[in-house]
């Protein structure tokens, strides 16, 4: 392992959760937000997209930052400034297991 | 999916339209009717129907000589302005040369759109000649893209991508155009929603009055404002805030001009080669209004020691900027121009620290007395020189500059008694920026003094946009600050890497002034300080582009700086 990996500002500073984003039907929207959650900082777990009746599409993300100040109502903010992202929310326990 | 977001403005004009026409003809209405008169561009392959309409519209294209040029024209443009600027190049190498220009009005948030060739729809993603993805290339870096699959989409599109890059935060729009989609023609017109995403028009009632309490409350307020002020059109409701608290202010690259040079609240520039004044009052404020500034690393220096006593209350257009670095007490969403207007706290009743603030911005007032000893032996004092220069410009002159040591020295030294005044690559930190970026402001800005300035380093990286000033008669005026190295980088491996100077040395520059004069621009050079009045005279009365090249120490550093990483309590001066 290098210094540079082995710097504590690499490690993970906790933040995980899941998120609920919901995506217009329109070419593009499904890889510019995967492209954000990462390049802000996040590493996936678990990605999952369905279409809905209406067409657009829910993607549950679940997510572990990479390092530094993380926040992900942050995230939601940056997906949610996205055009074609209707919307982006964090998911708790409860409403996973409902679903499940 | 569907190729096109399918919520765009759409006029009925458009659809009522019916007469067959090409992709490439419907572009370039749809461009006509957005009201744009300038393209900056370079044809090629992919892009050659767009080309072969081009002489038929109203549209003033300017042949710039690289697509970088023509991106940072664009932005140039768009900054002198206000309005969107637009770029236009071919596919694969074309479209990769926009790349810097679009991720320099990503980070300074300058809305344009740039249109790009692509091989024809059924080559793509087969490598063809001059392939790339462009849009995926672009992906984080762009406010939002599309291809154009269809050409009944295009006016739609078109309309939808000024739209975006113009409303909320501003920022780069592409369109990729296939080749095939510019060939074909069509009688359709199809149909695009309103887009339905509207920002809020400010803060809400109960997040105001908390600021104005905090306003109230604080014994060591100050003002801490970015680029947002000016693209917000928030000039005179800060000024008229400002009046009406005497809050002392600081401001970031960007926010240059917001407040004038001179103003009696202003300390200046902060972060990290900002002056003490401002990074003192910064550390020592109980309560920092951030009034479109992002937190950026350049100004905070190490975050955690970022005004570590004081309550933030910020405002910004952008949500996802409010909490993103620093967490606040008070987040304004929305426009800058109603929020700041709407705060009514009356005159802040903190005498004592706005003595603090002034006296030491007298305390730290610059004394244009260079510490090397070139100056002694009658050598030219960069700093002193841009002093004189912005001082004796027109007041509405406009300054470009490209990125390094003679950057920093325009913002400390320079007079701006407007944000449009100052065209500078805050975010991205572009060399070559400068001098594409002035015939873009001057062609947007024609009845403004232009100034263009530049290092030795950076002008290397769009010298060949000389040929543009002289092909359509630019009147930028150029100083060229020469110091045989890249400045900054060897300020730093001076300061931090032990002297170890390595591949910083541009002792074989070539004759500017001779390179100048080979493109057709009138150009001297300025050796000694006595040279300089005399060489001021002849710029600012000079008709047509002129390039002042002024040869200056290797040696002499920009001050104060914070070393990287440190707080901006830190400061190391000469």
């Amino acid at each position: 392992m290098s210094e540079l990996q082995r710097d504590k500002i690499f490690e993970s500073s906790g933040v995980s959760g899941t998120l609920k984003i919901v995506l217009h039907d329109v070419s593009g929207t499904l890889i510019r937000a995967l492209g954000t959650i990462e390049r802000r900082g996040y590493d996936y777990r678990d990605v999952h997209c369905t279409q809905r009746v209406d067409g657009d599409f829910d993607l549950l993300v679940r997510i572990e930052d990479i390092g530094g100040p993380r926040n992900l109502n942050i995230l939601c903010n940056q997906l949610e400034r996205l055009y074609n992202v209707v919307s982006a929310e964090k998911v708790g326990r409860r409403k996973r297991a409902e679903r499940a | 999916m569907t190729t096109a977001t399918q919520f765009a403005r759409q006029d009925t004009e458009v659809l009522a339209d019916r007469e067959a026409k090409s992709g490439a003809q419907l572009l370039l209405e749809a461009l006509e009717r957005q009201g744009v008169d300038t393209i900056f561009g370079y044809p090629g392959g992919a892009i050659m129907p767009v080309y072969d309409v081009l002489p038929k519209t109203s549209l003033r294209h300017i042949l710039c000589r690289h697509e970088q040029g023509c991106g940072m024209a664009a932005i140039g443009y768009a900054r002198a302005t206000g309005r969107v600027g637009t770029a236009l190049a071919t596919s694969g190498p074309g479209a990769t040369n926009l790349v810097t220009s679009i991720a320099d009005a990503y980070l300074d948030s300058v809305p344009t759109v740039f249109i790009t060739g692509q091989v024809t729809s059924n080559l793509m993603g087969t490598d063809a000649f001059q392939e790339v993805d462009i849009f995926g290339i672009t992906l984080p870096i762009v406010k939002h893209s599309y291809i154009a699959r269809d050409p009944a989409d295009i006016p739609g599109m078109v309309a939808e991508a000024y739209f975006i890059a113009a409303e909320g935060r501003p920022g780069p729009v592409l369109i990729d155009l296939p080749k095939d989609v510019a060939n074909a023609v069509t009688t359709e017109r199809h149909r695009w929603r309103p887009y339905p995403k509207v920002k809020p028009e400010m803060g809400k009632s109960a997040e105001i009055a908390k600021a104005e309490a905090l306003i109230k409350d604080a014994k060591k307020p100050l003002l801490y404002i970015g680029g947002g002020i000016a693209q917000g059109d928030g000039v005179a409701e800060l000024r008229d805030l400002v009046k009406r608290t005497e809050i002392p202010v600081v401001s970031t690259l960007k926010g240059l001009g917001s407040l004038e040079s001179d103003h009696p609240h202003f300390l200046g520039m902060l972060g990290m080669h900002g002056l003490k004044a401002a990074n003192y009052a910064v550390q020592e404020c109980d309560l920092l209004i951030v009034a479109g500034a992002r937190f950026d690393d350049r100004a905070t220096g190490k975050l955690d020691t970022f005004a570590p006593h004081a309550k933030v209350i910020h405002m910004d257009i952008d949500k996802a900027e409010i909490n993103k670095l620093r967490t606040v007490d008070v987040g304004l969403e929305g426009s800058l121009k109603k929020n700041l207007a709407a705060l009514k706290p009356g005159r802040t009743d903190v005498d004592d620290w706005r003595k603090l603030c002034y006296d030491r911005r007298t305390e730290h007032a610059w004394d244009y007395k260079s510490p090397i000893t070139s100056m002694k032996t009658g050598g030219v004092y960069a700093p002193k020189l841009l002093h004189d220069l912005s001082r004796r410009a027109p007041e509405s002159a406009i300054f470009t500059c490209d990125v390094g040591q003679h950057q920093m020295w325009v913002a400390q030294h320079c007079y701006f008694d407007d944000p449009k005044d100052h065209i500078t690559s805050g975010g991205l930190g572009t060399m070559g920026f400068g001098l594409p970026a002035g015939l873009g402001a001057k062609l947007g800005a024609p009845d403004r003094t232009v100034i263009t300035v530049s290092g030795d380093g950076s002008i290397m990286m769009n010298i060949q946009e000389l040929a543009t000033l002289n092909r359509y008669g630019i009147p930028v005026k150029v100083v060229l600050l020469d110091n045989s190295a890249l400045g900054m980088v060897r300020q730093w491996q001076e300061v931090f890497f032990d002297q170890n100077y390595s591949e910083v040395n541009l002792d074989d520059n070539p004759d500017f002034a001779k390179v100048a004069k080979a493109f057709n621009i009138d150009a001297f050079t300025v050796t000694r300080g006595d040279e300089v009045d005399a060489g001021i005279d002849r710029l600012l009365a000079a008709e047509n582009a002129i390039l002042m090249h002024v040869k200056i120490d290797t040696y002499e550093n920009v001050w104060p700086l914070v070393p990287p990483g440190r707080s901006n309590a830190d400061m190391m001066e000469r």
